[in-house]
């Protein structure tokens, strides 16, 4: 995740969620504390008397920013027995930039950045010419899984902590609900409230998928300045998540559910926590290099910074150059990559001309070194092992260990091999079922 | 590893080894008779009949079978013939020969899916090593050889997995340190009666270089090395590597599974580095052995000749002798085997002082394998990324020790200087840089499910390998986990210390674990052989012990278990032995 609070090079146009409410119908339901819950509803989606019978259910639960020992950890029971009961890929991993954004569409999306149009948490614009959040419904420029089953006539859910996690995936659920309360200094709401609302729309609603991103982890995580050796308050989050995920397991169980559901769960990348003193900057180093003062966008993502040439194009590949050596000539960076000559990222152009990443222990911090004073990062190499497994009493959950590398862009072939649906995305997906 | 026993005797000077008079002549004896099955002798025969009668008698196959490396489509197959009486290994005698062979589906071979012919001469000492292509994968197959007119034991082998399969499980014994002076290599003896293993790991000192005499069961010298002096020549080399292959429990291991082996120093001599080893006395003075880059070139040329294993990616002899490589076991594991003598700076020589264990510019692994296997354990292409490591890797260090034990502990493992601080220089922890790097690679690229395979220590240890030794275990981070087989025969703890199991190594034992919490398993005491078990959901060690290595019939006991569980990076203790 990027620094929240963090100002850029360039002005964030950090944008409000485009919620229109004149397409939705909102729906108030009681959770099961009490809480009062509201949900939007797309029109014309179809009940359940009159959409798809179907009785299957997928829910796919992000333990966002979760690193897979931390399951081992013994402090999330729940997450290991559901893991242990079910498919379990332990060689998975997060894919570039392992940020929020991009690996939750590509779950959703099934294809990588390139063909998803979402690369980073963090971009820079260039028609705005500023850096902003990937945060607009627009930003997805494929059909995610959720669009093809609602025209199959299925019913979706999106229960998403964050709030540019709402924004980006917008009104393509059937039912959306909007993360509330949101912590001032986080910015999501906390899992109780989350799994609250999870645990309403399945039971109120029955959508057939349902995608929940539970924010607790991984925001504490960013947090938490005991991070490194003590990570009193991200411990305190896992055993806090964990039991989340089983009220929602319960649930499934207690309804009659869990027999014909498949439970996916994953991160959408771990965890990697720096000293104050590990920090890269590389603002100053870039403005420092004749050429390239003025003329470079950095949008930061924590563990990754991505680097705009706003130069003339005439002179892009001289200073694609000269970034790469700046980038690589500063301690703490790990490595410096041409993204357009770097086909295996596959982040497409919306990643700009340079992609930097920083060594395990360090942040990069933009445009200054007190920018960034977030201790746990992510978006680097570093952070990319996460846990991916596949619950429930459904047989395509039947218990297994696969030495298959698994990605979270094999979310969306997975969702839709278990529904029957027909067809993939023009081109293919590019992840692989693994059900 | 290092070995120093106080006394050595020169190379002539084998009198000056004590040797147990009764149990020296009664097992060297059994060794007589073993070759006296080959070589029978008549009462008085005369000249002629004698002739007539080895000939008749005489063996082509005295050396075994074997087979080694394998890749999902091909598997090194070896033998050496003897063709002639006279063709004995290391003599540069006998003819030129053409040796048949054969690889089948059935041990029977009514199903033989690959032949061909191979010449071998006394320019190769007879051996017999070529690449068998266009095996299916995972596929156990039976292979002989057939050479003037007699046919040779029948070998069973196994192909690596498919590079896009996904198989359940991998199952390979685990053994290093087999000094046929020290003792009956029961080891071998009861891996080769296992039926589940699809390749042997040897980890090196696969053969001693030392004279006869020194350097057996503590004062014992259970069978005699051949030939009677240190090895230094090309024929030496070759005529040790023959005895060792004339040991039947470890021609029985090489006929039932592939070996998968790594050289460490005793292949050449004690203490290998770049430009010597302690071992090897330069020069051609009185006690010279000459220049040491010629003489590891012999030890190179013999293990080439002798050992099924792809030196510089070939079968063939002479185009190289890079050891370092990879085998690919589908996607559940890859295996990549060191080579930590040939590339490595000097050991430091005051452990305890020397600042240069930590000088970034020594090396244990030299620059080109450093990122060879830095490239290894980036790859994406398997989830376990298991590397056969000679030597130990897990950082050491001591609490104070009683100082009558440091010697005795120091003989086994070289861990500790004479003042009691905490290096083994001809360890990783003699090149502190090279581990940093290696270390912080894995820990930038998030690189997980890395398992380090090591010999060499003649102890039996399992560890988590901490980013941070100083923080953990509160800063529990780990590069990943070393599983450490015990010897076959070499001194161990206790032999050195002339006491009984479980009693002096004990308290050692504590005093390490003490200091050391990554260090979560230690065994002192034992010979014996290990079984590595790979799934996806876990790596698995099984220790198991023999009894006496003087018993040439001891039973092999399971000891301990220890199991690193996927994406945890940590070992955890295992109540039981794989199935």
């Amino acid at each position: 995740m990027h620094a929240a609070a963090a100002p850029h090079v360039h002005r964030t146009g950090r944008t409000d969620p485009a919620v229109a409410t004149d397409r939705r119908t909102v729906l108030k339901v009681a959770g099961a504390g009490g809480l009062a819950l509201t949900f939007s509803t797309a029109l014309g989606a179809p009940s359940y008397a009159a959409g798809n019978r179907d009785r299957r259910r997928a829910y796919v639960l992000v333990v966002d920013g979760c690193r897979p020992d931390e399951i081992d950890s013994g402090l999330m029971p729940n997450l290991a027995a559901l893991r242990a009961g079910g498919r379990h890929f332990p060689r998975a991993h997060s894919l570039p930039v392992m940020e929020t954004v991009p690996n939750h569409v590509m779950m959703m999306a099934g294809v990588r950045p390139d063909r998803s149009g979402v690369p980073a948490n963090e971009i820079y614009d260039r028609a705005l010419g500023e850096t902003r959040t990937m945060d607009r419904a627009r930003d997805i420029r494929t059909t995610t899984v959720i669009e093809r089953l609602n025209r199959r006539g299925f019913r979706t859910g999106t229960v998403l902590s964050k709030d540019y996690l709402y924004g980006v995936f917008g009104e393509r659920a059937t039912h959306r609900w909007e993360p509330f309360p949101l912590l001032p200094v986080t910015d999501h709401a906390p899992d109780l409230f989350t799994m609250e609302a999870a645990l309403g729309m399945v039971e109120e609603l029955d959508p057939h998928l349902v995608f929940v991103n539970l924010g607790d982890v991984d925001r504490v995580g960013h947090s938490d300045l005991t991070g490194g050796s003590l990570q009193v308050l991200r411990r305190a989050a896992l055993v806090s998540t964990d039991l989340q995920v089983g009220r929602f397991v319960s649930m499934l169980r207690s309804t009659g559910r869990w027999q014909r559901s498949i439970v996916v769960v994953l991160a959408d990348h771990s965890m990697d926590w720096s000293r104050p003193d590990r920090v890269v900057s590389l603002t100053a180093p870039l403005e420092d290099d004749l050429l390239l003062a003025g003329k470079v966008a950095v949008a930061q993502n924590g563990g990754a910074d991505l680097l705009y040439w706003t130069g003339p194009a005439r002179q892009r590949d001289r200073a694609v150059e000269r970034m790469l050596a700046v980038a690589r000539a500063t301690p703490g960076v790990l490595s410096a990559h041409d993204r357009a000559r770097s086909p295996r990222l596959r982040l497409g152009p919306n990643a700009g001309d340079v992609v930097a990443y920083c060594r395990a222990g360090w942040r990069f911090s933009d445009p200054t070194v007190v920018a960034n004073p977030i201790p746990g990062n992510h978006g680097h190499p570093a952070t990319r092992a996460i846990p991916f497994f596949i619950g429930g009493g459904h047989p395509a959950a039947a218990r297994a260990v696969s030495s298959t590398l698994a990605t979270t862009v094999d979310v969306a072939p997975t969702i839709a091999e278990f529904f029957g649906l027909r067809g993939a995305p023009r081109g293919g997906w590019d992840g692989v079922s693994r059900i | 590893m290092t070995t120093t026993q106080p006394g050595r005797p020169t190379p002539a000077g084998v009198g000056r080894r004590t040797v147990v008079a009764t149990g020296a002549a009664g097992l060297g004896s059994a060794t007589l008779g073993g070759r006296a099955a080959a070589l029978p002798s008549s009462p008085s025969p005369t000249p002629s009949s004698r002739e007539a009668a080895a000939a008749a008698r005489h063996r082509v196959f005295q050396h075994g079978v074997a087979s080694g490396d394998p890749l999902p489509g091909a598997v090194v197959l070896w033998t050496r013939v003897t063709p002639t009486p006279a063709a004995r290994p290391g003599s540069g005698r006998g003819p030129r020969t053409e040796v048949r062979w054969e690889v089948a589906t059935d041990r029977g071979f009514r199903t033989v899916v690959r032949r061909g012919t191979f010449v071998t001469s006394a320019g190769r000492d007879h051996t017999v090593k070529l690449d068998a292509t266009g095996l299916r994968p995972a596929t156990w197959y039976f292979y002989r050889f057939t050479a003037v007119g007699q046919r040779s034991r029948v070998g069973r082998t196994r192909t690596a997995p498919a590079t896009d399969a996904s198989p359940r499980n991998l199952r390979f014994g685990v053994v290093s340190c087999a000094n046929y002076q020290a003792g009956w290599f029961s080891a071998y003896r009861h891996l080769a009666r296992r039926d589940d293993l699809h390749a042997v790991l040897h980890l090196g000192d696969y053969l001693y270089e030392y004279e006869a005499g020194y350097y057996g069961a503590g004062d014992v010298i259970v069978r005699r090395h051949e030939p009677t002096g240190e090895i230094v020549s090309l024929d030496d080399y070759r005529q040790r590597h023959a005895q060792y292959k004339t040991d039947p429990d470890l021609q029985d291991l090489h006929a039932r599974a592939p070996f998968i082996t790594v050289w460490d120093d005793h292949e050449t001599a004690n203490d290998t580095w770049s430009g010597g080893a302690e071992n090897h006395t330069p020069g051609s003075g009185p006690g010279g052995e000459g220049g040491w880059r010629r003489r590891r070139a012999r030890a190179h040329r013999a293990y080439d000749e002798w050992m099924p294993v792809r030196l510089d990616g070939t079968a063939r002899l002479g185009d190289g002798t890079r050891l370092h490589r990879r085998l690919r076991f589908g996607t559940l594991a890859e295996l990549s085997m060191l080579d930590l003598r040939t590339h490595r700076s000097r050991q430091v020589a005051v452990p305890a002082v020397d600042p240069a264990v930590s000088d970034p510019d020594r090396t244990i692994t030299g620059r080109e394998q450093m990122r060879w296997l830095k490239a290894s354990l980036s790859r994406d292409t398997a989830q376990w990324k298991l590397v056969g490591n000679p030597v130990m890797i897990a950082p050491v260090t001591f609490a104070a020790l009683p100082a009558d034990l440091v010697g005795p502990v120091d003989d086994v493992t070289g861990l500790l200087p004479r003042d009691g601080l905490p290096y083994n220089v001809d360890q990783w922890d003699g090149y502190t840089d090279d581990r940093r790097e290696l270390f912080a690679h894995i820990r930038d690229r998030g690189i997980k499910d890395t398992v380090f395979l090591t010999g060499d220590i003649h102890s039996g240890w399992a560890s988590d390998l901490p980013f941070d030794r100083g923080l953990y275990p509160l800063a529990s981070e780990t590069a990943g986990v070393e599983l450490v087989c015990s010897s076959v025969t070499s001194d161990n703890l206790k032999d050195i210390l002339g006491v009984p199991p479980r009693t002096a190594s004990v308290a050692v034992e504590r005093v390490i674990l003490a200091a050391n919490p990554h260090i979560k398993y230690l065994d002192f005491d034992s010979h014996g052989y290990s079984v590595l078990d790979v799934t996806p959901a876990r790596v698995q060690m099984d220790w198991y012990v023999i009894g006496s290595r003087l018993d040439r019939d001891t039973p092999a006991t399971w000891s301990r278990s220890f199991a690193t569980r996927a994406g945890t990076n940590k070992v955890v203790a295992v109540d039981r032995p794989v199935a």
